[in-house]
């Protein structure tokens, strides 16, 4: 059986930095275990940039603005005393990375350039072109390399496997031999990404995010944090859902509707187009349903306008995006303005890290970060650009935490849990494949996915989050059945799309739970039939834990340290 | 155009076939939407891989009537406007298959870590203080950060397509390159000597890593850039340097090439003469002659001064 101290599980910039923290310590046996080969991870994708205060652009900018910036951001809903110590390590992570090899983009000075982004009151944003996820992820690969981390590729996490003692591993399917196979590990990091597939057909995020991590901690027993918080990006192409990034209005890009009015003058006037993600959101959605939007139905859009700007700062700044449009949406922005809508893009909620300086969760050398964790610093509303920053800050976080547990840890799992789960996963998985006839993965993943955009989206309702809880346990019941359509143990990847359906329906459950007993409105989750905050019911935390089959529902108060509660505008 | 077929060499893990599937045109649509629609409706067992369907995660490049290309930003309509009806769609070449489309990258994995493709500091620069940098330095590097690891160059590297035990994938030479031309990086050599063993002066200069980028990164000037490079840090003890330096010698000085000393400098005495035979039937066509050591061309003082200008502009 393989064995390892740490075992990391995802190879995006938060598995990667922590697989990096605990391999360079020396000593200790590191594993890093991802779906697909590492480099095809969703931080490649990050455009915009990662927020630090460096004070490069505007040396004026202190951690205390950051501070303040992130916790209103989260709608007061993120725990200060994790976000003060997160801004508090960005800019030395950042420091850190240039050191590693990003190549960031540089000032007059040759310092590390910043720029302006969504909800902040300085420029902070530090970016590559506008490519700096891919640049974080493939330096990340590179230390990896350098490190000797040990790549377990083309392996999808199916569970933790725990015995009475605590935590002996997990089992995971191995791709390439269509075979279940235990990993004993002294400590795990679960780091594999969002859930954003729940809204498979209108997101930014890769066909990986499908909450694969989420739902194996949630299965054991760690609870899920504030699952209904989702972070809704305003500029995602109309017809795909791909993103805009932030820095095309960052940059400076105008929002139109169909009477040619720039219309974040009557949601955001001071902040305009840079107001927080889910009120540009919000403003968009609000123009089409009343019929300032161009097209219909899912089709409808608005115009991202990028024009103005010309075409030497297109070309300089914003060439990916100019690509993206020409591609998917057939408009070249120089030219003309590009057809966008809100597309689900980031996963707040998430695995309950309860000791935000670790990684460390409720179960013992368990750790969890980034996207798939909930620290909780983004509480109901994500800033652009504190993605990388968390991923780099927590993911090293828990390389630490995972290391020091590991080398502290004399227990020596017994294999019996690893191989009750391994048999189970075999036989559950045999049974799939050989299964004919029933309902298609596909059909059922495209029926949650509308289900979710309709009744769970941006705009939210008591009564159509109760038909999407009904939709979403009958698509359950139904996936008890389905077929997965091919019978190969080699390289199955309908095999693969299987297992990570069964994790977006348990993460969408406990989405939907979350959002129908939060009865007020709170950053990206907002009540039509309670359109107020709520700080003296719902300034805490949502925490659905499975107990048997039943998912239940408590809440944890949020940590608030110096800023109360007040009301938010930009 | 009502239906479009995609012909797909297959591989189940022991055999190869070929299968066709059709499927109902859609305008505006990409070579991966064909795939996913394929699987989703048609076929589930079709392999293929795929993640960010915007061009920057790799995962999806694949050959469509032989030449590699990003699946989920290939236009469907293109390819037909050009090809027909039917497309040919096969796995990368140079590439052990898995299953169907799918490669195995794990070998790469390990070739390309062997050329050291990470940042050695320069020591005034800290891990708590990060780096300095201009950003015209940083322009010197933009180029190849773009590079997504998608194995397009290498599917279609006529070099590589002769056999990898001499040569390196075109990307691996992109990332040794970056980190040459890094202004961070103290430490050129180190990055440099594992391409330099291993193919760096065998590439064939067919450019077809270059045109088949979809990131346009261009591998063949990475190539070329190291070889200066290595030139310029005294890396000249091998056959590619010495046949530079030689070409660049007798340039200098008669403006033209001697073929006969040039074996000789490029692969050394005894080498060359291992090549006598070849050598010999050039001599028996009256296309070498061994007595003849060619005078300086018209106007040998201009292509000096070439020489010198162009050296003077890389320093
Ligand atoms: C288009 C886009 C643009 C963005 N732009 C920005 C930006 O400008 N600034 C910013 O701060 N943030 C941005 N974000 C958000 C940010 O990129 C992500 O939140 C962050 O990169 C997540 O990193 P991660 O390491 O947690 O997960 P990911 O990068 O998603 O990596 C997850 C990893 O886990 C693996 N995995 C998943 N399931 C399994 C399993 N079952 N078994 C094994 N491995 C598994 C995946 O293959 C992958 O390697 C953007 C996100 C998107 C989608
Ligand atoms: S130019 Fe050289 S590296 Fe590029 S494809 Fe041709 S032989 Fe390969
Ligand atoms: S150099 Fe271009 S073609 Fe080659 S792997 Fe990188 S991105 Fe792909
Ligand atoms: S799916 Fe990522 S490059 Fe095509």
């Amino acid at each position: 059986m393989q064995t390892f101290d740490v075992l990391v599980i995802g190879s995006g910039g938060a598995g990667m930095r922590a697989a990096l923290e605990a391999g360079a310590r020396g000593g200790l046996s590191v594993g890093l275990m991802t779906k697909m080969f590492p480099t095809r991870s969703a931080t490649g994708m990050a455009q915009g940039g990662i927020n630090g205060v460096l004070g490069n652009a505007d040396p004026t900018d202190t951690v205390d603005k950051h501070i303040f910036d992130t916790v209103k951001g989260s709608d007061y809903l993120g725990d200060q005393d994790a976000i003060a110590f997160f801004c508090g390590q960005a800019a030395a992570a950042i420091r850190e990375i240039d050191y590693y090899g990003v190549p960031f983009s540089r000032d007059a000075k040759g310092q590390i350039a910043q720029r302006n982004f969504g909800g902040q009151s300085a420029p902070r944003t530090c970016f590559s072109a506008d490519k700096t996820g891919h640049v974080i992820l493939h330096t990340m690969y590179e230390q990896c390399l350098k490190h000797g981390v040990k790549m377990l590729t083309d392996r999808q996490l199916l569970d933790l496997a725990v015995d009475g003692d605590g935590l002996c591993g997990v089992v995971a399917l191995d791709i390439r031999t269509g075979t279940v196979v235990p990993v004993k590990a002294k400590a795990v990091v679960v780091a594999t990404g969002g859930a954003g597939r729940m809204y498979w057909s209108r997101t930014t995020n890769p066909f990986t995010s499908t909450a694969d991590g989420m739902a194996a901690c949630f299965r054991a027993s760690i609870p899920l944090k504030d699952p209904e918080m989702v972070q809704f990006h305003p500029t995602g192409l109309a017809g795909t859902g791909i993103l805009m990034s932030e820095a095309s209005r960052a940059e400076g890009g105008y929002l139109y509707n169909n009477a040619g009015e720039r219309f974040m003058a009557r949601y955001a006037p001071e902040k305009m187009e840079l107001a927080t993600r889910d009120l540009v959101s919000q403003a968009i959605e609000t123009e089409i349903r009343e019929g300032r939007g161009f097209g219909e139905g899912m089709n409808a859009y608005v115009l991202l306008d990028l024009r103005h700007l010309g075409r030497e700062k297109i070309l300089e700044r914003l060439p990916g995006i100019r690509d993206l449009a020409i591609t998917f949406e057939q408009v070249d922005p120089i030219e003309a303005p590009i057809p966008i809508r809100p597309s689900c893009h980031y996963t707040m909620g998430g695995v309950d890290v309860t000791n935000f300086r670790t990684g460390g969760t409720a179960l013992a050398g368990l750790f969890a970060a980034g996207e798939a964790a909930c620290v909780s610093i983004h509480g109901a509303n994500r800033l652009g650009g504190n993605s990388l920053a968390d991923i780099m800050v927590f993911g090293k976080c828990a390389g630490v935490g995972a290391a020091d547990y590991a080398q502290a840890q004399s227990r020596e799992a017994g294999d019996g849990a690893l191989m009750a789960k391994t048999a189970e996963w075999e036989a559950r998985l045999a049974a799939a494949m050989a299964r004919g006839g029933g309902p298609a993965v596909a059909s059922i993943r495209d029926r949650l996915a509308e289900a979710m955009w309709n009744k769970v989206g941006i705009f939210r309702r008591g009564a159509e989050m109760e038909e999407a809880a009904a939709i979403v346990d009958g698509l359950a019941a139904e996936y008890e059945r389905c077929a997965v359509g091919d019978d190969s143990r080699v390289f199955n990847t309908a095999l693969v799309n299987y297992v990570e359906l069964g994790n977006l329906l348990a993460m969408a459950k406990a989405a939907v739970l979350g959002a129908i007993n939060r009865t007020e409105s709170r950053g990206c989750h907002l009540r039509e039939d309670y359109p107020a905050r709520d700080d003296v019911n719902f300034l805490k935390h949502t925490l659905v834990t499975l107990a048997g089959a039943q998912y239940e529902l408590s809440y944890r108060p949020v940590v608030v340290t110096e800023h109360q509660p007040a009301e938010r505008r930009y | 155009m009502e239906q479009v077929v995609y012909r797909i060499r297959r591989f189940d893990g022991e055999k190869e076939f070929w299968q066709e599937y059709s499927f109902a045109h859609e305008p505006n649509k990409t070579v991966l939407w064909g795939l996913l629609k394929i699987k989703e409706t048609a076929d589930p067992s079709l392999a293929f891989v795929a993640a960010c369907r915007s061009a920057v995660c790799g995962a999806c490049a694949v050959r469509v009537n032989g030449e590699a290309v990003l699946a989920c930003e290939t236009p469907l309509d293109a390819l037909l406007g050009r090809f027909g009806a039917t497309l040919v769609l096969e796995p990368l070449g140079n590439f052990p298959v898995i299953r169907d489309l799918v490669v195995d990258w794990e070998p790469k994995a390990v070739r390309l870590a062997e050329a050291k493709p990470w940042l050695m500091p320069r020591d005034e620069f800290s891990a708590e203080a990060g780096c300095r940098q201009t950003q015209a330095e940083f322009k010197k590097i933009n180029a190849q950060t773009n590079c997504i690891l998608c194995g397009s160059c290498a599917s279609e590297c006529n070099k590589l397509s002769t056999g990898d035990d001499d040569f390196y994938e075109p990307f691996v030479y992109t990332k040794a390159g970056k980190f040459v031309a890094d202004s961070r990086d103290g430490a050129a050599a180190e990055h440099l000597r594992p391409v330099l063993a291993r193919g760096l002066w065998k590439c064939v200069h067919c450019q077809e890593c270059v045109t088949k980028c979809p990131k346009r990164v261009a591998p063949a000037e990475d190539i070329a850039a190291l070889r200066r490079e290595s030139i310029r840090q005294g890396l000249t003890d091998n056959p590619g340097a010495r046949h530079a330096l030689a070409f660049a010698g007798d340039i200098t000085n008669s403006g033209r090439l001697n073929e006969t000393t040039m074996a000789v400098k490029t692969d050394g005495l005894l080498k060359s003469a291992t090549r006598l035979p070849f050598a010999l039937r050039l001599l028996r066509r009256g296309k070498l002659n061994p007595f003849h050591f060619p005078a300086p061309v018209e106007g040998i003082d201009g292509v000096r001064a070439i020489v010198k200008a162009a050296k003077e502009a890389k320093e």
